[in-house]
């Protein structure tokens, strides 16, 4: 039998794939438009999310600057598209390389230091790669990119518009299963046992006779071509890429995100991107200053409940375990 | 050569030094924060913010400037005292506390941000200088107010030195931040002094926001571009040691002030965080190591 981490993490998936199911036939059903979009934006930053907690939850890295390649996919797909040519495959295609080479860079950069420094220098270099896109004219500096064209994917069945909102969402959400199946793939592999012996001590890695850096660099690349690819599909959403996409409130509200959803479980920041971007469309309605009351929770959950959402889930398991073993016993 | 020197490198360091001194004193802060209490206090540059709005608000009433220098630190050090007290203390046991507390001050940030916008709207305020005119200094001419803030930055600088290195208060600090069991058995209230410390860094924080609110607008998204560079400050001077924020940070507002006579502002801040990043690579742990090396 599976631990309740396990369990928990298993049930999450499941609930949010049957949701996911149950949006799109109601919402295509009925026409829905606001829902789709939505729940289609809520996972496009949910991969971001994925991607910090690739860093945080599982090799203990705690990035500040993912929004860096966020942005960065966002910008290419959006240059792709509307500069190259109009095509998802290529878009997605062109993105994962290039923000692997970025990743790769970044990487010697930022490992080379450990801890707080290494979420400040990823802060650093997100804080300036933002200041260079929002003054660079060619990439319409403060105003960013508009008029990124409609697509139309090419299928075996035949052309697929995604100016429909429920079959967009679709593919976000085929693009955002496979990073997170590929993330879990790497998990059961022997660099993703590293990644975890990293987050518990990383010094001890030596004694079994392993490098620590090798599997650091690829959790490394690899979150970054996960933002990256992440942030390819907004253009594609909205029709427009700003510098915002880069600025500090990204990264930092991606980071909230995965602690809202719990560190170290991947389907936690799926699940908290789901939750936050809800909660602030709804409390959007009625006031702008959503930050302040999601700052509150925020506190609250890292005063209270440092494993987030899934953790309450596996509490309440083993609650519930514990009273069926005592049922079994009297 | 020399009239270059006179009137375009000389006011372009002077305008450095007025600066680099207010990014010393946010840097100060952050610095002992990190070296007693191990924290990353990533709602600093909120805390700058609200020096600088206490001020706009008390000068509003009537106060006049020099008072709300010592009132706004007065004002904020209870308030750290608190959030050191009810909400970093509740997550110091955990082991990975590091990212705890960095995490919590950032959700802090978030909130007083957004506060400050409800409060004090989003549009810049921009209050008049305490001081005006300007006065010639080798045949150039600076604003009196610049001077003063040079030299009383100066002054705070050095008294927060000999604070931590000169006096009995300094001696528990380091010593708590050196070994804190042995501390508390000696008698020490560690945890007292963990908030007391705390608050202080706060208050200097808000101090520099009075300080140079007259120079910039104040607006609540102001410390959030300040905050780099004071991170940078602290990050190449070594988190923790003060002779390295001190350093680091004259270093780097005088790089940040002379590059920008060379190549667009907006590539100084890269130039900066090259440094930063090569100071990383051959120094990890800065050029001074922290406190608890003094």
């Amino acid at each position: 039998m599976l631990n309740t981490k396990a369990r928990a993490i298993r049930l999450v998936e499941l609930v949010l794939l049957g949701s996911a199911a149950a949006l799109f036939i109601v919402g295509t059903y009925l026409g829905d438009t606001f829902f789709l979009r939505l729940a289609t934006e809520s996972l496009i930053f949910g991969g971001l999310a994925l991607s910090v907690d690739l860093l945080l939850g599982v090799v203990g890295l705690l990035s500040l600057g993912q929004a860096l390649y966020f942005g960065f996919g966002a910008y290419l797909s959006a240059l792709i598209l509307k500069e190259l040519a109009s095509s998802f495959a290529l878009a997605i295609l062109i993105v994962t390389i290039a923000s692997a080479i970025l990743g790769w860079v970044a990487s010697f950069i930022a490992l080379r230091s450990k801890g707080v420094y290494f979420a400040l220098i990823t802060f650093g270099l997100a804080q300036v790669a933002a200041k260079v896109v929002y003054n660079t004219r060619s990439l319409g500096a403060s105003d960013g990119m508009m008029g990124v064209p409609i697509l139309q994917i090419w299928t075996p069945f035949g052309l697929i518009d995604t100016s429909h909102p429920g079959i967009f969402f679709l593919i976000c959400l085929l693009t955002i299963s496979i990073l997170y199946g590929i993330l879990k793939y790497f998990l059961s592999t022997p660099t993703g046992s590293l990644w975890l012996a990293i987050q518990s001590n990383e010094n001890r890695l030596a004694y079994i006779g392993y490098k620590s850096k090798g599997p650091k660099q690829v959790a490394f690349i690899l979150a970054a071509v996960v933002a990256a690819v992440s942030g390819a599909l907004y253009p594609m959403l909205r029709g427009f890429v700003s510098p915002e996409l880069m600025f500090f409130s990204v990264s930092g509200n991606a980071v909230v995100t995965v602690v809202l959803g719990g560190v170290g479980t991947l389907i936690g920041p799926i699940l908290g991107s789901v939750l936050l971007t809800s909660f602030k469309s709804v409390i959007g309605t009625w006031t702008s200053h959503h930050h302040i009351v999601i700052g509150l929770i925020f506190v609250a959950i890292v005063i209270s409940a440092p494993k987030g959402l899934i953790g309450l889930i596996v509490t309440r398991m083993n609650k519930v375990d514990a009273k069926k073993e005592e049922g079994k016993h009297e | 050569m020399l009239e270059a020197l006179q009137y375009i490198y000389t006011p372009q360091v002077i305008n450095g030094l007025s600066i680099g001194v207010a990014v010393i004193l946010m840097a100060l802060g952050l610095t002992i924060i990190f070296g007693l209490l191990d924290v990353i206090n990533m709602s600093h540059g909120e805390f700058y913010a609200a020096g600088a709005f206490i001020s706009v608000t008390l000068m509003a009433m009537g106060i006049s400037f020099w008072l709300c220098l010592l009132l706004v630190p007065l004002l904020l050090i209870p308030i750290g005292f608190a959030m050191e007290r009810l909400l970093i203390q509740k997550v110091f046991h955990y082991k990975d506390r590091h990212i705890l507390t960095l995490l919590l001050t950032f959700g802090v940030a978030m909130v007083l941000e957004d506060a400050y916008k409800i409060i004090w709207g989003a549009n810049p305020i921009k209050p008049s200088a305490p001081i005006s005119g300007a006065s010639e200094f080798l045949g150039v001419m600076f604003p009196n107010y610049r001077l003063f803030l040079m030299g009383f930055g100066a002054i705070l600088i050095f008294c927060v030195w000999a604070v931590i290195y000169k006096t009995q208060i300094g001696a528990i600090v380091r010593a708590a931040a050196y070994d804190k069991e042995m501390s508390s058995s000696l008698g020490i209230p560690v945890m007292r002094v963990y908030a007391l410390t705390f608050a202080f860094g706060i208050a200097l924080a808000g101090l520099a926001g009075v300080l140079l609110a007259p120079i910039y607008s104040v607006f609540p998204t102001m410390g959030r571009d300040f905050i780099l560079m004071a991170f940078s400050v602290v990050i190449v001077g070594g988190l923790g040691s003060i002779k390295g924020a001190v350093v680091a940070g004259l270093l780097l507002t005088q790089l940040q002030s002379i590059s920008s006579l060379f190549i667009s502002p907006v590539w100084s801040d890269p130039l900066v965080f090259s440094v930063m990043v090569l100071v990383l690579m051959f120094k990890p742990a800065g050029l001074y190591g922290g406190m608890k090396n003094a």
